[in-house]
């Protein structure tokens, strides 16, 4: 990827950069032998990358009678608009390599949900399940009105439980497909008592936006380097009085939310009458009400192979074919279904 | 009646692999080479629409759940005694996929005019790497030579069967792209179950309460309205489809005013889903009888419980 134009935060450690110029001209007896690839130092490695590369454009989307402006990055002109929304202390960034590759065949919008990234709330602390559907609905009905194009929603992790509870309220009578990526209500409940942990054994401060973009790499909970460099920076925020970089959202304190995002979740997917797709990372982790579900031919499945839980970035370009596989089997255009011939008898 | 094709010396060393079976413990990978060069041998010569007389007894999917296989041929009786139509999904979710498949493979190989195996969707090379099959070979074989042979075999299964020329049984359901069951005969079934076309819908597809042709949720396939059972018993003279394919809680299920069934023989599947299961008895004067089953007592089965993933963010 070019990371050109990226320079924003590498001022104190460009100095650090070797100066990687001059090949041994001398003739020795291992000048047959091709000189290594010069080894990159961290920071370059794990320099930020500019959300430019993969989106066209962003936004602030100000929610009329509120104090509440929701950032929204956009791609691509034609065909439904895929509506992604990201994960607890992710942000609208998350989709950005997937975003560049889904924006040829389909726009894709992501938005910053409250207490995330660039958006502003009257209470960042407010995730409630309730607050949280309140405000996509408000950001899309301030974006395109009475007449919005079909909507393809895309959540993951929390964000998937706000798509499904978004869906289940039947008010967004242009919605078209559901896709969640990797969450269910059984394993999600059933490891919500670990979470504190492992929210508190997180790195909590970094010296700069590099060290945290090689955390989230090293510890796992990214696998693609290319997109931690574009996603990590925008989950961060700097601290003036400890000098340093922290995480912008405060998720342990809004643990009192937590249940209310999957309680029910299975049964509520299951209800909506969209078509419906759930991705999962590495394992088929159903619950009852979805191996049923499953079992019954209500939705489909994929599980995805060599990824982490943020599929969407561990593995973009599977991430985004699949998606434009689902919207085009289910003959998603940008005016919603389009079924020449289908639910006709065949003759 | 027939005449088996296996010379009888060789009975005596089936019927022994068929006991060891029956007590859910897994041949050996040469052993199940072996078996599989016969199975093939057998198979290759059945039709896309196997011919199947009466009485016989029609299962739906089993999906490696042992035990309850056990307890559906205490059941329904013994092969040979019952005559047995499976319609796929042997592997796959369960623990004894493994034992379950191979078993009847050698019931086939056995007996192969008593007992017909339909292929299902998990019959396939790219499902099984998902759902559990591969996995257990690799765990109970140490390598996927097991996994290779079977799949390789499953190639060859008969993509639907036909009993007394009126009940057409298979595991999934009916395809636009197919109006005769000359259609499926002409086709050429020996290859990995394709993503889409007609050989994929058969196993595939669901009957739906919509009229007309669906698109399907599961992603392949499609859904089929009342209409189009109508019509196509209708061209093809047929009384009743017979399909597995759904899980359905009270092991079976009518639809389209009786001329199509769902039978599902996976009780409890995978352990949590609470479900009855069912058997269809067809007997000599093609009457019909299902029989429900709970899931078998059991012992010593690994714990359901399920990794906690570390995620919720």
């Amino acid at each position: 990827m070019d990371n050109s134009g990226n320079l924003t935060t590498l001022s104190e450690e460009s100095e650090e950069q070797p100066q990687q110029s001059s090949s041994p001209s001398s003739t020795s007896a291992f000048s047959n032998i091709s000189p290594r690839p010069p080894s990159q130092s961290s920071s370059q490695k794990y320099s930020p990358l500019d959300w430019t590369d993969y989106f066209d454009q962003e936004d602030d989307i100000c929610i009329p009678d509120t104090e509440n402006v929701f950032h929204v990055y956009k791609a691509g002109s034609e065909g439904p608009v895929v509506f992604c929304l990201h994960g607890g202390g992710y942000s609208g960034l998350s989709f950005a390599l997937s975003a560049s590759k889904i924006k040829d065949k389909s726009q894709v919008v992501a938005m910053d949900l409250r207490g995330h990234g660039k958006s502003i709330s009257d209470n960042d602390l407010d995730l409630s399940i309730d607050t949280l559907c309140t405000d996509v609905l408000a950001v899309l009905s301030t974006m395109y009105g009475d007449s919005p194009p079909a909507i393809i929603l895309i959540g993951h992790s929390m964000g998937g439980s706000v798509a499904v509870h978004v869906a289940a309220k039947r008010t967004l009578p242009s919605l078209a497909g559901l896709v969640v990526v990797d969450v269910v209500e059984g394993t999600a409940l059933a490891s919500l008592v670990h979470m504190q942990k492992i929210l508190s054994s997180r790195a909590k401060h970094f010296a700069n936006v590099e060290k945290a973009i090689e955390w989230s790499v090293k510890s796992g909970s990214l696998r693609n380097i290319d997109s931690a460099r574009v996603s990590m920076p925008a989950t961060l925020m700097y601290d003036e009085p400890k000098k340093c970089y922290v995480h912008r959202s405060c998720l342990e304190e809004t643990e009192q939310y937590w249940r209310g995002w999957y309680e029910g979740l299975s049964e509520k997917f299951l209800s909506s009458p969209v078509p419906k797709l759930l991705l999962l990372a590495g394992t088929d982790r159903l619950d009852r009400t979805l191996t049923i579900g499953q079992m019954q031919g209500k939705f489909q499945m994929v599980v995805v192979r060599h990824t982490g839980h943020a599929i969407q970035e561990d593995v973009p370009d599977e991430f985004a074919t699949l998606i434009l596989n689902f919207i085009s089997r289910n003959r998603i255009g940008p005016h919603g279904i389009e079924i020449p011939g289908l639910r006709k008898p065949a003759k | 009646m027939s005449f088996d094709p296996v010379p009888s010396n060789s009975h005596h060393n089936l019927d022994e692999q068929i006991g060891q079976l029956m007590q859910c413990k897994p041949l050996s990978e040469q052993e199940v080479r072996t078996l599989c060069e016969k199975a093939k041998e057998i198979l290759m010569d059945e039709s896309n629409v196997q011919p199947v007389k009466s009485p016989v007894t029609i299962c739906g999917d089993i999906h490696g759940q042992f035990h309850d296989l056990a307890e559906l041929f205490r059941i329904g009786g013994k092969c040979p005694d019952t005559n047995y139509l499976f319609m796929g999904d042997y592997v796959d979710r369960g623990y004894y996929s493994v034992e379950t498949v191979t078993l009847l493979v050698a019931l086939k190989v056995r007996y192969s005019q008593r007992i017909t195996i339909l292929r299902g969707n998990h019959e396939s090379r790219q499902i099984t790497q998902v759902y559990g099959f591969y996995d257990e070979c690799l765990r109970k074989y140490g390598n996927a030579n097991v996994w290779k042979t079977f799949t390789d075999l499953f190639d060859y299964f008969p993509l639907t069967a036909l009993v007394e020329s009126e009940i057409f049984c298979l595991h999934g359901g009916l395809s636009p792209s197919i109006e005769t069951l000359d259609n499926i005969r002409n086709f050429d079934r020996v290859q990995e179950v394709p993503h889409e076309g007609p050989m994929c819908d058969l196993l595939w597809s669901d009957p739906d309460d919509r009229c007309g042709w669906g698109i399907s949720p599961r992603g392949a396939g499609y859904t089929f309205g009342q209409d189009i059972s109508d019509q196509f018993n209708h061209t093809n003279n047929l009384k009743l489809i017979a399909r597995a394919h759904q899980l359905v809680m009270e092991g079976f299920n009518w639809a389209h005013d009786q001329k199509v069934v769902t039978i599902f023989s996976a009780p409890n599947y995978c352990y949590r889903c609470g479900n009855m299961a069912s058997i269809l008895e067809v007997d000599d004067c093609k009457g019909h009888t299902f029989i429900q089953f709970e899931p078998a007592p059991r012992r010593g089965e690994p714990d359901v419980t399920r990794r906690t993933p570390d995620y919720f963010l």
